[in-house]
């Protein structure tokens, strides 16, 4: 009887007026998350640069916003809010996640530290486990990423706990291209890497408030040359990375420095290893 | 005396350091009117956007002799004389640039000051010798006291082999051994060549930019006889000052700040939205009726914003055909291939549905982005972080 009596105090009475405002609040909480989604999506992609990114940063958080305003006004309706009520009410829910929901909860909550922390937003170029591509929407339980080959790969939020997460540009415009050129080790390497320098400068997609680097590094089959550059656009980068291939192939080829060839004992080495 | 000074003033010919240069007052909130124009039209229709006081329809463009008595092209001539002024400053450098935005007149200048102080022009190199990489141009910069490039934006090409004459004729004449020189740039050309070449230390020279009283005496002044001009916008006339106090000219201001001050864009503003009243008797009835005036001696100008903008949603191929162009300051079609990452077709293609929609407009056998656009298609670079330039 007292059991009774002490579970009817822990939640109020739910009349026909209660449940009609919980319904309310359910279904506004919806609308109103479906729309501002939608809205701030459809804003942020018909803008550009910096402005792009942070009207993208606004959707996690919003969403995190209309949520605990929701339970701040649907809580008080199912329960009294003391402080015994609370403790017994978070230790049933505690004992439910611990046995069942572990995952996916832990990747719920691990949604709201993304939304604050903002390892990634939509619109970043993440590398989560060796999915590589761009951030294209911040879920509640998962982060959507959409590689280069066009596939939508759901990462729920929980790898935040234990998995490094690469994030190219950081809720900003810089990201980083590097194009490789591997050639063989007689040639000019002042040249080539003037000559490297000058395919970024006459791209056109490069971004010219980030710096240029030619890096070369002497390897036992020749020299591996990589250029560092910024694309205007994050999105632009297979581009520039192609634009950069293509025309440093062609000026080294002009210039009569050929590639660099494995030599045949090596490639039956790599050829083992493989196996 | 103080009318000497206050025309003085009143000059459009002002040359000044590029740190010294100025873009007129409310030229941010041009550029926010500009955004705010561009979002109530895609919401409520172009139409509805513009409030004018008097309709398009009721006027019609004037005949070109009429157009060449009250808009006249502009004469250079003042400002390569003001050009000769300010180089006195700099005449132990081996080099100073003349940079203005396209349409602004650098080459025009340099060219008339070349002439003036009979210095020799250096010629600009074919399109085959800047793709081949041929320094036989360069070569034939031989020493002489002056000399003078007009147009710095014709010496080179964005191409892997198309820096290495302006490298080497920027060392050659800075290091002095060319003698004195002059050279006329593109300010688009100027920003690029600053990174790819590097002009640190090399004194930059430009005209200031020209606020709306400027603008007002230099249109007045150009054309002999000026017949009174109104705004279509708010109906009142824009030669005259609104006020009796001080010089306002609302109107004209906020064209200088549409143009950031540069004359020779605003001079295109001038000629192409400048109309008459049509011969339509209907609407000249109306109009007796409402003010009876002269009509044969009034002239109107269309509101400057409402010209060939540019859709945010632009897409990456017209984005960097358009910036090309400017860093160029104009291209042949068969020079597109070797600076844009697309096929010859696809370059075309852009090109041509830029030049339909009026954003490009051909010139001296040059595609370059028209001066009524100019405004919309920097704003839309420098939204989308495009290297721009610093005028």
């Amino acid at each position: 009887m007292d059991d009774q009596e002490q579970y009817a105090k822990l939640f109020n009475d739910i009349d026909s007026q209660a449940l009609i405002t919980l319904g309310v609040i359910l279904v506004s909480t919806l609308l109103l998350i479906i729309a501002s989604q939608r809205g701030l999506n459809w804003l942020a992609n018909r803008l550009h640069g910096q402005v792009r990114f942070r009207v993208f940063a606004l959707v996690p958080l919003t969403r995190l916003i209309i949520l605990i305003a929701a339970l701040a006004i649907a809580v008080p309706i199912i329960i009294e809010p003391s402080l015994r009520n609370m403790v017994t009410l978070l230790g049933a829910i505690g004992l439910a996640i611990g046995f069942a929901l572990k995952d996916y909860v832990s990747s719920l909550i691990a949604g709201v530290v993304s939304a604050v922390e903002l390892p990634y937003r939509p619109g970043d170029w993440v590398n989560i486990e060796g999915t590589y591509g761009e951030v294209k929407h911040v879920g509640m339980r998962t982060v959507e990423v959409q590689t280069p080959d066009d596939d939508l790969v759901a990462v729920p939020h929980l790898k935040l706990w234990d998995t490094a997460i690469y994030n190219a540009n950081n809720g900003g415009t810089s990201l980083q291209c590097v194009a490789s050129f591997y050639l063989h080790p007689e040639h000019e390497a002042g040249w080539v890497r003037k000559a490297l320098r000058d395919v970024a400068l006459t791209s056109a997609y490069l971004k010219f408030d980030e710096p240029i680097i030619v890096v070369a590094e002497e390897k036992p089959w020749g020299t591996h040359y990589r250029i560092r550059a910024y694309p205007v656009d994050p999105r632009q980068q297979f581009l520039f990375i192609t634009d950069l291939t293509v025309r440093g192939k062609a000026v080294l080829s002009a210039a009569g420095i050929t590639p660099a060839l494995l030599p045949p004992d090596a490639a039956l080495d790599a050829r083992g290893a493989a196996h | 005396m103080a009318q000497g000074s206050t025309k003085a003033a009143l000059s459009p010919w002002d040359v000044v350091t590029l740190d010294a240069f100025q873009t007129p007052e409310r030229t941010q909130a041009s550029q926010w009117r500009r955004s705010w124009r561009a979002a109530t039209t895609w919401m409520i229709g172009r139409e509805a956007s513009e409030r004018q006081a008097k309709q398009e329809s009721e006027l019609r463009a004037l005949p070109e002799i009429k157009l060449a008595h009250v808009a006249p092209s502009i004469d250079w001539r003042p400002a390569a004389a003001r050009l000769e002024q300010a180089l006195k400053l700099y005449h132990d450098a081996p080099v100073v640039l003349f940079i203005s935005p396209p349409h602004g007149g650098h080459s025009a200048v340099v060219s008339h000051w070349a002439e003036q102080q009979g210095a020799h022009c250096l010629t600009a190199p074919t399109l085959k010798e800047l793709v081949e990489g041929s320094l036989a141009w360069v070569d034939s910069a031989t020493q002489t006291k002056r000399w003078a490039i007009p147009a710095l934006e014709r010496h080179f090409l964005r191409h892997t082999h198309g820096l290495q004459g302006v490298r080497d004729l920027l060392e050659r004449a800075l290091s002095g051994r060319l003698g004195q020189s002059v050279m006329g740039c593109d300010s688009w050309t100027y920003a690029y060549l600053q990174h790819a070449v590097g002009l640190e230390g090399v004194p930059v020279l430009t005209l200031q930019g020209v606020e709306g009283e400027q603008l007002a005496d230099y249109f007045s002044n150009a054309a002999g006889e000026c017949p009174t001009v109104y705004s279509t916008r708010t109906g009142k006339p824009i030669l005259i000052s609104e006020s009796d106090q001080k010089a306002v000219f609302k109107e004209l201001q906020r064209l200088a700040a549409h143009c950031r001050g540069h004359l020779g864009i605003a001079w295109h503003y001038w000629r192409e939205r400048l109309r008459e009243p049509a011969d339509d008797g209907d609407s000249s009835a109306q109009q007796s009726e409402k003010a009876p005036r002269d009509t044969s001696q009034e002239l109107w100008l269309l509101d400057a914003l409402a010209d060939a903008e540019l859709p945010a949603d632009t897409g990456d191929l017209a984005t960097l055909l358009l910036h090309t162009l400017l860093i160029h300051g104009g291209l042949e079609d068969h020079a597109l291939k070797h600076v844009l990452p697309f096929s010859d077709h696809e370059a075309l293609n852009a090109r041509f549905a830029l030049a339909r929609r009026g954003i490009l407009s051909h010139q001296q056998g040059r595609w370059q982005v028209a001066p009524l656009s100019y405004a919309s298609v920097r704003q839309l670079l420098e939204s989308r972080n495009y290297l721009v330039d610093p005028l």
